[in-house]
C-alpha cells in the first residue's frame, strides 16, 4: 500500500461522510456560482463595442419625460455625431403578458436607425419592406425564437406608458447585438397614433469614435442649456450603470446576503470535515506511535479534508458551469436573465474558496494532533 | 460447588422460570455454518444464581442473549415463564424485557451524561409510572446497591464498582424477575468485585431474583447456587 | 409558476409539517428519554454548534428576504383610505404614466355618487405625478423621484401623510415638500435648500411622513404649479371621495361602463395592493435561497447526526436492551434534531429582529422611481422562519434516526 491508497483508503472508509462532505461543499459552491453569475448579470449590462459608441440622450428631468421632436436638426448639426434617431420607449404589454413584458419595444427612424445600431446584422430584403411599411416591425432573434416568430406574425401590445395600443407585423429579424430581444418599429407609427403630439422618448445617436463620445455628449447637453427642455446625453454604457443605480440598495443587499449564505454553508462543512478527522484521533495516536512524525500526520490530515473539498469545488463549480452553458436560461427565467455566463473568474474563485476550505478543516484537528502526546491520544475513546 | 442439585429442585416441585429446549444459534461465516449452541436444553428455577463458564466462543454469551430477549435462536424454544421469548417480534420483545429482564454488562454501558438517578430512572420512563413513585423506586434500588449518597454523580465521578452498582440498580428498578448479568466483575478490582458479586447473591436468596452471569472467574463463579460449562455450544456439565 | 410545481412543494411542506407534528406528539406520549438527548448534545458542542449558528444563518437569510417583501407589500397595504376611489386612464399600470384631461375633470364633477363638501364642490382631487431623475447624497448616481402635484382637497383626502417639519407650500411658488426618509437618501432634500429639476428651481420648505405608507417615498407640490413648470396639459390620476360605500360601487361600474371616458376606476387601497412587481423577484430569491440553501443545510445536519449516532451506538444498544423500542429511538434522535434546528431557527430570527424596522429603498417597478420601505419581521414571519428550521432539522435527522433505530441491540454489548 502506497502513501497515497492509505490516504484514499482513510478518506473513503466512511464514504457516506465523505459523501455528504464532498456533497455540501458541492451544493455551496453551485450557489456561490449561481449567485455571482445573477449578479453579474443583473449589475454589469452586456458590453460591446457600440455600446460605448452610441450616446442616449434623455430629458434632463427624468427618462419618461418627452423630448420635442424637433431637436432632432440640431443634434444632426453637432460635430462628431455620425448618426442619430428617435427612439422612444413603447413599454407596451405583449399578448398574454398581464403585468410584465420582459422585452423592450422601440419606436424608432427606420432608415436612421441603420446607422446607429451597426453590430445589428438584417437580411437586405426584409431590412427594406420594414421601411416601406410603417406598420411592420423588426424582432430580435432571441424573442423571436422564444415566442415561435415567422415573418409576417401578427404583434399586438397593450400599451402602459401611451395611451394607445400596438399592432404590428414582423418584417423580418435582427441578431449579432448585445441583446437580441427588442422589438424595433416606426416612430411615425406611434405619432399617428397619439396624434402626432411632436415628441419624441429619448434620441440615440453614434459617435464617430469612443474618444469622441465625451465631447459630443457635453455638446449636446449645451446645445440645449436653458431651453425649455433640457437634455441628459450619456453613453449608452454609461446610461445603462446609471439605470442599475437606481436599484439602489437591493443590490448591496443581495451582495451581502450573498456573502453570509456562502459563509454559512462553509463554517457548518468546515466543522463536519474537521469533526471526521477529530473522530479518528486514536488512530492517529497510533500512527505516531508507528513512528509517523508530526509533519507526515499533518500531511495526511491535509491531503483528506484538501482533496474532498476540492472534489466537491470539481462537483458544484464544475456542475453550475456545465448545467449554464447548456441551460436555456432566457426560456427558464422568463427572459429575465441573458446569458448567464460562468466566468473563469467566477471558477477561480470557487476553487479559492475549496482550497481556504481544505486548509481550515485541517487547522483544528491537526493542532490537536501535533499536541496531544500518544498515550492521551490512545486514551481518547470518541 | 453444588449446593441444590436439579433432581432436588424438581422434587421440592419448583416451577422452572426459564424452559429451554433444542436451542440452537447458527451464524453463518462464508459459506460454513457456525453453531453458536447446539440443542441446548436447560431449566432454571426461581431464585436460582446460574453460573454460565466456558471458554471463549463456546456460545455462553449467546445463551445469555438469547434468554435476555436480546438475540434470537435459529432452532428450539426458550420460555421465560410462559413466553417463548423466540416468538415474539422487536416491539414485543422491547416490552418484555423491560419488565422482565434487568441487565448488567461487563463495561456498565451508564450514559455518560446522565446522573446515577437518571441512569437507574430510564427504563422507568418506559412504564408510565408518574415521577413521585419513579423517584421512589430508583432510590430504593440505589439504596439497595449502597449508593443512596451518589445520586447526583455522573459516571466519571464515580469509581468502576459504584458504577456497576448504579447499573445493578438499573437492571432491578423496574423490578424484573430476571437479572442477567454478561462478566459484570470482568472491569473490576478484587474488591469491587466482591461487593457486586454479594450484591447479585443477595438478589437471588433473599429478594427471590433468578440472576444468570455470564463469567471466566473461578472465585466469581462460586457465588453462584449452580454453575454450568459449556463448550462449543453444548452444556457439558 | 407551474400549478405541479406549486403543488408538489405543498405536499411536501405538509408531510414535513406532519413529520414533526408526529414527533412532537410521540414524545410527549410516550417515553423518550429527552433529559439524555439534552444532555448529550453537548458532547459534540463543536460540530453542533456549528450546524446550529449554520441553521441560524440559513433562516436568518429567509426571514431577512421575506422581510423585504413584506415591508413592500405591506407599504403598498398600508397606502390610503378605503373610502377613496382612485381614476386613472385605461391600460396605465402606474400612476405616473396615467393620464386624464380636464373634459374629463368636467364630466366626473357632475356624477352625484361623489361627496360634496360644505361650500358644495365635489369631492375630487386631480394630481399630476411627474417622476424627477435627482442626484443621491454621495456617489451613488441619480435615481428618479415621484413628484405630486396636489390641491388642498388632495391633502384632505389622504390624511395619513402629515407634515413632520417646516411648513406646507404655498399655491403658486415653486416650492416642494419632501419625505423625511426620501430625505435622508437624496442631495438637497433638507428644509432650506434648493434643487434643479428640468427648467425649474424648488425649494424644499417642509418635510412630509406617509405613516409607512407609500406616500412615503412621495413628493408634495402645487398642482397648478407643477403643470405649468413642466408643461403638462393634463392631469395623472383623479382621487375621489363617494358617498357612501354604495356610491362607491356604482360610481366604479359607472365609470368602467362609459365606453368614452376610457377610465378605470378603484379603490384606492386596492390600487396599492395589487402593487406586487416588486416584491415577486425578492420572494422568487427568497425561495430559491431557501431551497439551496436547506440541501446544503440537511447534508450537514446529516452529517452531524450521523457522527452523534456512531458516537452512542452502545448507549443506544443499552436503550434497547433497557426496553426502548425503535420508535422510541428514531423519536428521541428526531426530536433531538429538530430542537437543535429550532434553537438556530430562533437565534437567526433574533438577530434579524435587529433589522425590524430598518428603512431601505429600491426601484419601484410599478411607480419606476425611488421606494422607501422598512424591513419588516412579522409574528408570521418568525412562525415560518422557525417552521422551516424545524424541517431542516427534521430531514437531516432522518436518515441518521432510522439508523440509530436498526443498529443491532449487540452492539451495545461490545467493549470498545
Amino acid at each position: 500500500m502506497t502513501l497515497g491508497g492509505f490516504i484514499l483508503k482513510n478518506a473513503l472508509r466512511n464514504k457516506r461522510r465523505a459523501l455528504l462532505s464532498v456533497l455540501s461543499v458541492a451544493v455551496s459552491l453551485f450557489l456561490f456560482i449561481t449567485l455571482q453569475v445573477a449578479l453579474r448579470e443583473l449589475t454589469q449590462p452586456p458590453e460591446d463595442l457600440g455600446s460605448s459608441l452610441r450616446i442616449i440622450v434623455r430629458n434632463r428631468v427624468s427618462l419618461v419625460s418627452p423630448l420635442p421632436a424637433r431637436q432632432l436638426q440640431v443634434i444632426e448639426k453637432i460635430p462628431g455625431i455620425v448618426a442619430v434617431t428617435p427612439f422612444t420607449f413603447f413599454g407596451g404589454l405583449y399578448k398574454g403578458d398581464e403585468r410584465f413584458t420582459s422585452f423592450a419595444q422601440f419606436a424608432v427612424d427606420p432608415v436612421r436607425v441603420k446607422d446607429v445600431i451597426i453590430d445589428a446584422k438584417v437580411d437586405d430584403t426584409e431590412y427594406a419592406s420594414w421601411v416601406a411599411d410603417r406598420t411592420l416591425c423588426i424582432v430580435g432573434l432571441d424573442t423571436a425564437r422564444r415566442y415561435n416568430l415567422k415573418r409576417g406574425d401578427r404583434m399586438q401590445f397593450t400599451g402602459t406608458f401611451f395611451p394607445c395600443d400596438l399592432d404590428l407585423r414582423v418584417a423580418g429579424f435582427y441578431h449579432g447585438t448585445a441583446d437580441d430581444r427588442t422589438v424595433f418599429f416606426h416612430q411615425r407609427y406611434l405619432d399617428e397614433a397619439l396624434g402626432n403630439p411632436g415628441t419624441v422618448g429619448c434620441w440615440w445617436a453614434r459617435a464617430a469614435s469612443p474618444e469622441d463620445a465625451a465631447l459630443v455628449t457635453a455638446r449636446i447637453d449645451q446645445a440645449f442649456a436653458n431651453s425649455s427642455a433640457e437634455v441628459r446625453a450619456e453613453t449608452e454604457r454609461a446610461f445603462q450603470l446609471g439605470f442599475i443605480s437606481m436599484w439602489a440598495n437591493i443590490k448591496v443587499l443581495i451582495g451581502s446576503i450573498c456573502t453570509v449564505v456562502v459563509f454559512t454553508l462553509l463554517l457548518v462543512t468546515v466543522s463536519t470535515m474537521s469533526m471526521a478527522i477529530r473522530e479518528r484521533f486514536r488512530e492517529l495516536a497510533v500512527l505516531k506511535a508507528l513512528g509517523f512524525r508530526r509533519r507526515e500526520l499533518l500531511g495526511f490530515i491535509l491531503a483528506e479534508s484538501f482533496g474532498l473539498s476540492m472534489l466537491g469545488a470539481v462537483l458544484g463549480a464544475g456542475g453550475a458551469w456545465l448545467l449554464y452553458r447548456n441551460l436555456d436560461i432566457q426560456k427558464l427565467a422568463n427572459g429575465v436573465f441573458l446569458a448567464f455566463e460562468v466566468t473563469p473568474r467566477m471558477m477561480g474563485m470557487a476553487f479559492a474558496i475549496a482550497a481556504l476550505l481544505g486548509i481550515f478543516s485541517a487547522i483544528g484537528p491537526a493542532f490537536s494532533v501535533a499536541r496531544t502526546s500518544v498515550v492521551e491520544g490512545l486514551r481518547t475513546l470518541d | 460447588m453444588r449446593r441444590i442439585s436439579t433432581a432436588s429442585l424438581m422434587s421440592l416441585h419448583i416451577v422452572p422460570i426459564v424452559f429451554i429446549r433444542d436451542l440452537s444459534k447458527l451464524y453463518r461465516q462464508g459459506d460454513i455454518n457456525i453453531a453458536a449452541l447446539h440443542d441446548v436444553s436447560l431449566d432454571i428455577a426461581s431464585g436460582e444464581f446460574i453460573v454460565l463458564m466456558g471458554p471463549s466462543g463456546s456460545g455462553k454469551s449467546t445463551l445469555l442473549h438469547i434468554i435476555a430477549g436480546i438475540d434470537r435462536p435459529t432452532h428450539g424454544s426458550c420460555r421465560v415463564q410462559d413466553t417463548d421469548v423466540a416468538r415474539l417480534n422487536e416491539s414485543q420483545l422491547a416490552d418484555w424485557r423491560n419488565r422482565n429482564v434487568g441487565f448488567v454488562f461487563q463495561s456498565f454501558n451508564l450514559i455518560p451524561v446522565l446522573t446515577a438517578f437518571e441512569n437507574v430512572e430510564l427504563p422507568l420512563l418506559l412504564t408510565g409510572l408518574n415521577a413521585s413513585r419513579r423517584r421512589q423506586q430508583v432510590t430504593t434500588a440505589l439504596n439497595l446497591v449502597g449508593l443512596g449518597d451518589r445520586q447526583d454523580h455522573l459516571p466519571r465521578q464515580l469509581s468502576g464498582g459504584q458504577e456497576q452498582r448504579v447499573a445493578i440498580a438499573r437492571a432491578l428498578v423496574t423490578d424484573p424477575p430476571l437479572i442477567v448479568a454478561d462478566e459484570p466483575t470482568g472491569n473490576l478490582d478484587a474488591k469491587s468485585a466482591t461487593d457486586v458479586l454479594e450484591i447479585l447473591r443477595n438478589l437471588s436468596q433473599q429478594a427471590g431474583k433468578t440472576v444468570i452471569m455470564v463469567t471466566h472467574d473461578p472465585k466469581a463463579a462460586a457465588y453462584g447456587t449452580r454453575q454450568l460449562h459449556l463448550e462449543k455450544g453444548e452444556i457439558v456439565v | 409558476m407551474p400549478a405541479v410545481f406549486t403543488l408538489l412543494i405543498d405536499s411536501f411542506l405538509a408531510i414535513t409539517a406532519l413529520g414533526i407534528a408526529a414527533v412532537f406528539l410521540t414524545a410527549f406520549l410516550s417515553a423518550v428519554p429527552v433529559k439524555y438527548n439534552l444532555k448529550s448534545v453537548y458532547i459534540r458542542w463543536r460540530s453542533t454548534l456549528a450546524t446550529v449558528v449554520g441553521i441560524g444563518l440559513v433562516v436568518l437569510v429567509f426571514v431577512l428576504l421575506q422581510s423585504l417583501a413584506v415591508g413592500i407589500e405591506k407599504s403598498n397595504a398600508s397606502t390610503g383610505d378605503p373610502r377613496n376611489i382612485l381614476i386613472a386612464r385605461k391600460g396605465a399600470t402606474a400612476e405616473s404614466s396615467s393620464l386624464v384631461t380636464r373634459a374629463q375633470l368636467r364630466t366626473l364633477q357632475y356624477f352625484e355618487e361623489i361627496e360634496r363638501n360644505a361650500e358644495g364642490d365635489p369631492v375630487i382631487s386631480a394630481d399630476v405625478l411627474v417622476l424627477a431623475s435627482l442626484p443621491r447624497i454621495g456617489p451613488s448616481g441619480e435615481a428618479n423621484v415621484l413628484l405630486r402635484g396636489v390641491t388642498a382637497r388632495g391633502m384632505e383626502l389622504r390624511p395619513q401623510v402629515q407634515l413632520v417639519a417646516g411648513r406646507w407650500f404655498s399655491p403658486g411658488r415653486r416650492e416642494i415638500v419632501v419625505s423625511r426618509k426620501l430625505a435622508g437618501r437624496f442631495a438637497n432634500f433638507k428644509v432650506g435648500d434648493s434643487f434643479k429639476t428640468g427648467p425649474a428651481l424648488l425649494t424644499v420648505v417642509g418635510w412630509l411622513d406617509g405613516a409607512g405608507s407609500a406616500y412615503d417615498s412621495e413628493c408634495w407640490m402645487d398642482a397648478d404649479e407643477s403643470r405649468s413648470l413642466f408643461e403638462r396639459e393634463m392631469y395623472s390620476t383623479f382621487l375621489v371621495r363617494p358617498k357612501n360605500p354604495e356610491a362607491a360601487t356604482n360610481l366604479i361600474r359607472r365609470i368602467e361602463n362609459d365606453k368614452r371616458l376610457q377610465l378605470r376606476a378603484e379603490s384606492e387601497t386596492g390600487y396599492y395592493r395589487k402593487q406586487t412587481l416588486t416584491a415577486a423577484p425578492i420572494k422568487w430569491l427568497a425561495g430559491f435561497l431557501a431551497l439551496t440553501m436547506s440541501i446544503g443545510a440537511v447534508f450537514a445536519a446529516m452529517n452531524t447526526m450521523y457522527a452523534a449516532v456512531g458516537a452512542r451506538t452502545r448507549e443506544i444498544g443499552t436503550l434497547r436492551v433497557l426496553g426502548f423500542h425503535r420508535r422510541n429511538v428514531i423519536v428521541t434522535f428526531l426530536l433531538e434534531g429538530i430542537l437543535l434546528a429550532m434553537l438556530g431557527g430562533a437565534l437567526g430570527c433574533l438577530i434579524s429582529l435587529k433589522w425590524n424596522g430598518y428603512t431601505t429603498a429600491t426601484l419601484s417597478i410599478e411607480s419606476f422611481s425611488e421606494t422607501v420601505f422598512a424591513f419588516t419581521i412579522t409574528p408570521v414571519l418568525v412562525g415560518q422562519g422557525m417552521f422551516f428550521a424545524a424541517a431542516l432539522g427534521f430531514w437531516g435527522t432522518l436518515l441518521p434516526a432510522v439508523r440509530a433505530a436498526r443498529l443491532p441491540i449487540i452492539s451495545a454489548l461490545k467493549s470498545l
